[in-house]
């Protein structure tokens, strides 16, 4: 009984928290549909401003910084201030001048800006935990409750502060002008705007609303655990994007009540579950998978909320210089080399001879890496760039092939059995096709869910899929090792002939690249293709085109999950070793990225953006900026994207459009 | 070669106590419908009146209620919209709904579903076959962009196009996939008296093919002039059923419909 009363206050102060988050991401989304992703971010830039303004002095871009020391209660509201500020920049800078855009680009802009936030938390206050003062808010005795569950002051305020903040937005929305406008702006932004709402004033002041109520919690949480990280935002803000969805994302009742009914869940869940600890979070996304399968719109939600998701994914304006010079690129390939066929045998020969090149081991590799995230954009791109699902979760095809080799040859041929690798070559050819299928298969068993849900639900429930999977890699130690990964995975190897050197694996890689070039230019170039481009286009005409729509979307996410799969085998034969930091949420968002950047619905796309990428890396290496804050690139990167979407949402080779007829 | 309307005989296209509700409201209450083959049956009424929504119902995008669809004599009651296209019914949007990242001649071609014959194995390893029918399908997309007039624009893209071609090429891409009923909600809207004598010469051609055509439409003056047989829905119900004549002199028509619509015609 104590130790179930103790379970309860622990979950109703982590509720309190969550349902705040909740409210702040619930009350963004009701009136401009925009998940936030940089919440997660503004939480994170909470805390750690209130802990620097409460130290003497805080080293600061590596740099020893005097502090003024403040108390938490003068902290807090510097640091909610500097936030609220954040939140309103990014507002006008990133997000406004795409209200009117299609629905992906401001969803990539909101991913963009959250690496962007995180990279430059990184940099400044470095890659370690930051400290909260000691006694930061006086007593730390913990005080007895009903004779054994202890609670701290703290904790006790954190749950006040929560719920005065909640009650006093309630009464913002519900009994002021502002709210009325607010609630006007929500339902119909153009109707507001004709009869005198000042729009852009009320968003603005929405998103303040909204950075404020993510600090504040980040600060909630920070005083709570005592400490302030850069990724410490990144879990917190999926939980209250969960949270959200569960109450029913727009409704404010429903984000507090999805808070506090997850944060139970989970500290229950972790307390009575057998290992439940360590599958704490996949909880919170297990909930969040059956819930959107069995009522997307949420407990208190309104059900039209799935129904935002007709219209091309980013759109795009034609011209500029760089379209100009593409265009000119394209005309002299054209006339150099009319036939399709001949320009692809010459590109694969392009490919297999840099492998020749007399450039050393370590570049190689790097042409390896950079080829492997083309063929895993290019998986990615059959989902979003083609058939517009957007899928956040699809790394897990990936590790699905990587960790089905590896398990197979490691853990169960060489020490189970005490079988030769080499002796048995051959199975990692076979394995690349039983890879594949195996990744295919569970597309479709992951996809099957998600047919119901369109736009940003989408994207949600694949993201706790792959979460889901990530957290299972991570935990289920008997058959994946756990973090520890697996190491001593063998080099592909023909005939007994090793192919161990960089220039033979690079060869087989291109091999690879043309096999999965072949299978999706031949499905993207025939009915298939213009299925999927039709179901993005317009989801109800392709319907009514007599097209069986969940059937085509299942294929999306086979044929996906398939390449994902094979590239997962070849890169755990290439690198030897695997584990779940291979396969995160930033990588898929990486890889998304990549599309985006090359251009979505593209072959070359993905392609272009991992090479400008992985060169990009390289190349920065040897700058001092980057050499002095690695994480500085990722910023970079963040930038560009912000840039991108602003500028030329179609990415850098949106001429390279193929044609979605079969080609003679 | 021309087919005389048919006014006797089994229609292609019938409904029978079709009615749709939303929540406490009824859009369509109880309405019998029968479009034969060869014809043009207008479907009038005003706005609000349940045009829409029953065109949504007869292809099961919005759930029946009640009553029963049929469609060369199969039920075709509660059917996905996919099942139904594939077993011949085929529509145009009233707000067009083309696919705006595909070229026009890709636009149309997404109509060759109904007719599908290769898999996908034999598109991922027997290329011969495959491609074969895909040549089979450009040619009949050719021959249709040529029928409504938009010859030679093949390779461009159908968001780029001006508004009366896109009406065009949604005509278009529906009759790719050769349908024994099409639907036209509101193809002439927002259209100049020019192009729309244009369109209604096509929709006649359409017509002396054999295809069973609902057509919704505001334009008073074309219906007159275009329709075999008219049907009036108000509030939901079928008020008036029968031919153009019969209706337009029908008192009850006059009153819910015509009469306030004709003043703005001449006024």
């Amino acid at each position: 009984m104590i130790f179930f009363g103790q379970l309860l206050a622990n979950g109703l102060m982590l509720g309190a928290i969550y349902a705040l988050a909740a409210v702040a991401y619930t009350l963004v989304y009701g009136v401009v549909r925009l998940i936030n992703f940089a919440f997660g971010e503004l939480f994170m830039f909470g805390a750690f401003l209130t802990i620097t303004l409460m130290l003497p002095s805080a080293r600061l871009f590596g740099f020893n910084v005097p502090m003024p020391a403040l108390s938490v209660f003068l902290a807090a509201p510097i640091a909610i201030g500097c936030v609220i500020l954040m939140g309103v920049v990014i507002e006008q800078i990133a997000y406004r001048p795409l209200r009117a855009a299609p629905r992906l680009a401001p969803l990539i802009t909101a991913i963009a800006v959250s690496v962007l936030l995180q990279s430059l938390a990184q940099t400044i206050w470095g890659p370690e935990e930051l400290g909260l003062p000691e006694s930061a808010v006086g007593a730390d005795t913990p005080i007895v409750l009903f004779g054994g569950v202890y609670v701290s002051l703290v904790e006790l305020i954190v749950v006040v502060i929560a719920v005065v903040t909640m009650i006093g937005l309630t009464l913002l929305v519900y009994r002021t002008r502002f709210g009325r406008a607010m609630r006007a702006t929500a339902s119909d932004t153009d109707a507001s705007y004709i009869v005198g709402i000042p729009v852009n004033r009320v968003i603005a002041l929405t998103f303040a609303i909204g950075s404020g109520l993510a600090a504040l919690a980040g600060i909630l949480y920070c005083l709570a655990y005592g400490f302030a990280h850069p990724t410490m935002g990144f879990l917190p803000g999926l939980k209250a994007l969960i949270a959200a969805v569960l109450g029913g994302i727009g409704s404010i009742p429903g984000a507090a009540l999805g808070g506090v009914l997850l944060a139970l869940v989970e500290t229950f869940g972790a307390g009575y579950l057998p290992s439940g600890s360590a599958y704490k979070d996949a909880i919170g996304f297990a909930i969040l998978v059956l819930l959107l399968f069995f009522r997307p719109q949420g407990i208190l939600g309104r059900p039209e909320l799935n129904e935002t998701s007709d219209g091309s994914l980013l759109g795009g304006r034609q011209g500029g210089k760089v379209t100009a010079l593409v265009d000119r690129l394209a005309a002299i390939a054209d006339r150099v080399l009319p036939s399709p066929a001949y320009r692809n045998a010459a590109l694969l020969a392009a490919a297999a001879a840099v492998m020749f090149l007399p450039i050393s081991d370590y570049w190689l590799r790097v042409v390896i890496v950079a080829l492997v995230y083309g063929m895993l954009a290019t998986g990615l791109n059959i989902v979003v760039g083609f058939a517009g699902l957007l899928d956040l979760g699809y790394v897990a095809f990936w590790s699905v092939g990587a960790y089905f080799s590896s398990i197979l040859f490691v853990l169960v041929l060489k020490n189970t059995y005490g079988i030769d690798p080499a002796t048995v070559w051959w199975l990692f050819y076979v394995n690349l096709v039983a890879g594949g299928l195996l990744a295919g298969l569970f597309g479709a068993f992951v996809g099957y869910p998600t047919l119901r849900l369109r736009g940003d639900y989408l994207a949600i429930m694949t993201l706790g899929f792959g979460e889901m999977i990530r957290i299972v890699t991570t935990n289920w130690v008997g058959l994946t090792r756990g973090p520890m990964g697996i190491r001593g995975i063998p080099n592909p190897s023909l005939f007994g002939f090793s192919l161990d050197r960089p220039r033979s694996l690079g060869l087989l890689a291109v091999a690879l690249c043309a096999l999965i070039l072949v299978i999706a230019s031949r499905l993207v170039k025939s009915y298939v293709g213009r299925a999927w481009v039709a179901i993005r286009d317009n989801e109800t005409a392709a319907e009514a085109m007599a097209i069986d729509t969940r059937r085509y979307k299942l294929l999306a996410y086979s044929i996906g999950g398939m390449i994902g799969g094979m590239t997962g085998v070849f890169f755990a034969h290439f690198q030897q070793y695997i584990s779940p930091f291979n396969f995160t949420l930033f990588d898929n968002i990486l890889l998304l990225m990549l599309i985006v950047l090359g251009g979505l619905g593209t072959f070359v796309g993905p392609f272009v953006g991992a090479f400008i990428w992985i060169t990009f890396l390289q190349v920065a290496q040897e700058w001092p900026i980057v050499q002095a804050f690695p994480e500085s690139r990722y910023a970079m990167l963040g930038l560009i994207l912000i840039a991108l979407m602003l500028y030329r949402p179609q990415g850098i080779a949106a001429r390279a459009r193929p044609a979605l007829i079969m080609s003679r | 070669m021309m087919q005389k309307p048919q006014t006797s005989g089994e229609p292609v296209l019938s409904c029978h106590g079709l009615t749709v509700r939303f929540g406490g409201l009824v859009a369509v209450r109880g309405v019998d419908l029968g479009v034969h083959g060869a014809t043009i049956h207008s479907l009038i009424g005003p706005n609000g009146a349940g045009k829409s929504t029953l065109i949504n119902c007869l292809m099961g995008f919005v759930k029946a209620s009640g009553g029963e669809v049929l469609l060369a004599g199969r039920p075709v009651t509660g059917m996905a919209a996919y099942k139904v296209a594939e077993m011949g019914m085929a529509r145009t949007f009233q707000n067009i709904r083309l696919f705006g990242g595909m070229t026009v001649l890709e636009n149309i071609l997404v109509g060759s579903h109904r007719n599908l014959e290769t898999s996908i194995m034999d598109l991922l390893f027997r290329r011969g076959r495959a491609a074969a029918e895909e040549a089979r399908f450009i040619e009949r997309a050719r021959e249709l962009l040529s029928f409504v007039g938009l010859s030679g624009k093949d390779d461009q893209l159908a968001g780029s196009l001006p508004y009366g071609h896109q009406r065009r090429l949604e005509i278009a891409r529906a009759l790719m996939l050769a349908p024994s009923a099409l639907l036209l909600d509101e193809p002439m809207a927002g259209m100049n008296v020019v192009e729309k004598a244009e369109l209604a010469g096509l929709i006649s051609q359409i017509r002396a093919n054999g295809t069973a055509i609902l057509l919704v439409e505001h334009d008073v003056e074309i219906v007159r002039s275009l329709s075999d047989r008219i049907t009036v829905l108000h509030h939901g119900e079928r008020i008036a059923d029968g031919l153009p004549d019969e209706i337009f002199a029908d008192a009850r028509v006059q009153n819910a419909y015509l009469g306030r619509e004709m003043m703005h015609v001449e006024g």
